[in-house]
């Protein structure tokens, strides 16, 4: 009965984690899935959100549960900034150019940190980390509760912008045809712009949600920036609940590996899985678009 | 190869091999082979990147195989340098066919992150297998040479850097080559008028990832020590490929041009600008990318033929 129980806490451990996952997914299904735009500096920015919420809480006392909010405002602007001074510079050369750029961008960022905050790793301590939740058996810490819940809001916020707003539907229609889309009206670059806007605010969020429950220094948001793909790939490009759900499972999956194989297997399991997947099924687990 | 250029080739041949007459201080020799380390491998990576255009990012693979297997199969099972080094080149092949043989059915950013988990998933293996590998502590690696070192691999890396040129040199004119670049600009096209496109970049691959072993095993050799996150990092990969990129992807002579100009600025920033020397890394790609999109001697190309038009 134990092992059960391990095994159930495990999951449910992999899914609170997952739905930070999940945020940070999203933002990337936004930015790579639907507008194809190949983002190597994804976990920069997370790590950027992380030290903004970081400089709040030492500086002004902000609790990172609302500090995370000033993260998505800035990393907003940034992101807008970013898609008009440099992004749509490059919008009709290769994939090689995106890619070169973001990493460009990403080194730029890391080191931008390294240079103001040093290379010390940090961690913030607010009275709500001691605080657990008992369900019976079962013990869930209530940070990972709380950013489970704004992260659950999120996801149905983003899904519901890319689906029922106009700026959504034409975000879409860019997608599915970038020479059409202007022939309808649509402002490509004003939509592109926007929406990679709100790809780096999600990633702000995820930043700042996952401050509290993990530990900061320059290069954290590395990990995060492959992680991001494999969930966009596994989701289906294009879909942002199907990132969502990708998110979940890698929570889940990373958890029991944990429990069962050890902690440093995590990440090869990760990719395992992600090159099992665009091998057997290159549309992705839960998408039906063709590659 | 017109006579002209068979000149310059001897020339730059013999320019090469006279420069430790000059140069004999190991610092400076350690740099110098730094710099043709790098060309050999962006030349080994440009023939898939630049001729094929599967913009791989996981080069870092065939480079840790190289070094690994030298160092485990001297180190572990006793086979002597040479051969253990063949070995190591052998295994990247091996590799190389089953990398390509998934990740060649992806196209365009899925296939660059195909090459990325690959190597990624070849770290974590290395670095959670203490008994096999040596784990986060890492394992000693043989030497190749003996006496005059620095010396001995600065040559090896030329000597690895004429083997890569006169690959790319054949591969721009041979039959192979055009193949590949059919597929570089249209792999439908190309499919249609019977290149078989699936067996064309799984060769080149394999050429690709035995060039970048023997360039993982100089460099294991030389250190004599290696840990995963050293030799299979993604820093490996992204720099082969920013090399040959800056350089000019799909130029005979590109991935040389951006070794030399590269590996000199990073060497230079490292002492002047110590820890903000990635920041200014950063700015630089950026630069190229805005500004000379298909790196320098290809940048050099498009200006010569407008000249030659106007």
């Amino acid at each position: 009965m134990d092992k059960l129980w391990s095994g159930v806490q495990a999951v449910l451990n992999g899914l609170l984690t997952g739905s930070l996952y999940a945020v940070i997914g999203m933002g990337m299904a936004l930015i790579f899935g639907v507008m194809r735009i190949v983002n190597f500096a994804h976990g920069a920015f997370m790590m950027l959100g992380m030290y903004v919420t970081y400089v709040l809480y030492e500086r002004a006392h902000i609790n990172p549960y609302f500090g995370f909010v000033g993260a998505a405002l800035l990393l907003g602007a940034l992101g807008y900034l970013i898609y008009h001074g440099l992004l749509r510079r490059i919008a009709e050369r290769s994939d090689f150019m995106q890619i070169l750029m973001t990493l460009g961008i990403a080194l730029i960022l890391s080191d931008g940190i390294l240079l103001t905050f040093g290379a010390d790793y940090h961690q913030i301590n607010i009275p709500l980390l001691d605080k657990n939740v008992h369900l019976g058996r079962i013990t869930l810490n209530a940070p990972w509760l709380v950013s489970f819940a704004i992260a659950a809001v999120l996801a149905i916020g983003m899904f519901l912008f890319v689906m029922r707003s106009s700026l959504g539907r034409a975000l879409r229609a860019i997608a599915q045809n970038r020479y059409a889309a202007p022939l309808m009206g649509i402002d490509v670059h004003r939509v592109q712009a926007l929406s990679f806007a709100m790809g780096l605010a999600a990633v702000g969020i995820a930043g700042g949600l996952l401050l509290p429950v993990f530990y900061l220094y320059p290069g954290v948001g590395d990990q995060f920036t492959l992680k991001a793909f494999v969930m966009v790939v596994l989701g289906g490009m294009g879909s942002i609940g199907g990132a969502a759900a990708a998110g979940l499972t890698l929570g889940v999956v990373e958890s029991l590996t944990s429990l069962y194989w050890g902690n440093e297997w995590a990440i090869a399991v990760d990719f395992a899985i992600f090159l099992l997947v665009l091998s057997l099924r290159p549309a992705g687990l839960f998408g039906s678009q063709r590659v | 190869m017109t006579r002209r250029q068979l000149l310059l080739a001897l020339a730059a041949c013999a320019a090469c091999a006279l420069l430790p007459l000059v140069v004999q201080k190991d610092y400076q020799l350690n740099v110098l082979f730094r710099i043709f380390l790098f060309a050999a491998l962006g030349l080994a990576w440009n023939l898939v990147g630049g001729f094929t255009g599967q913009l791989s990012l996981g080069h870092a693979a065939f480079f840790g195989i190289g070094a690994y297997g030298l160092a485990l199969f001297h180190g572990k099972l006793g086979v002597p340098v040479w051969p253990a080094l063949a070995l190591a080149v052998a295994a990247a092949v091996v590799a190389s066919v089953l990398i390509g043989g998934v990740a060649f059915r992806l196209r365009g950013p899925y296939f660059a992150l195909a090459t990325i988990a690959f190597a990624e998933v070849l770290r974590n293996v290395a670095k959670n297998l203490p008994d096999v590998t040596g784990g986060d502590v890492g394992v000693q690696a043989p030497p190749l040479f003996a006496g005059a070192i620095s010396r001995s691999f600065y040559f090896a890396a030329v000597g690895l850097t004429a083997c890569s040129l006169a690959v790319t040199a054949w591969a721009a004119r041979s039959r192979f080559g055009y193949y590949l670049m059919a597929i570089r600009e249209n792999e439908d096209t190309a499919l249609s008028v019977g290149v078989n496109a699936t067996r064309s970049k799984v060769s080149v691959l394999a050429i690709s990832a035995a060039l970048t072993a023997v360039g993982g095993a100089l460099y294991a050799s030389l250190f004599l020590y290696i840990v995963p996150d050293q030799v299979l990092a993604i820093d490996i990969s992204n720099e082969i490929a920013i090399v040959a990129m800056l350089g000019g992807a799909g130029t005979v002579l590109g991935p040389i041009v951006g070794a030399i100009i590269l590996e000199t600025a990073s060497e230079v920033f490292k002492n002047v600008f110590h820890e903000a020397h990635l920041l200014i890394y950063g700015v630089l790609i950026l630069l190229v990318v805005l500004f000379l999109p298909e790196g320098i001697v290809g940048a050099l190309k498009t200006l010569r033929r407008r000249r030659g038009k106007g």
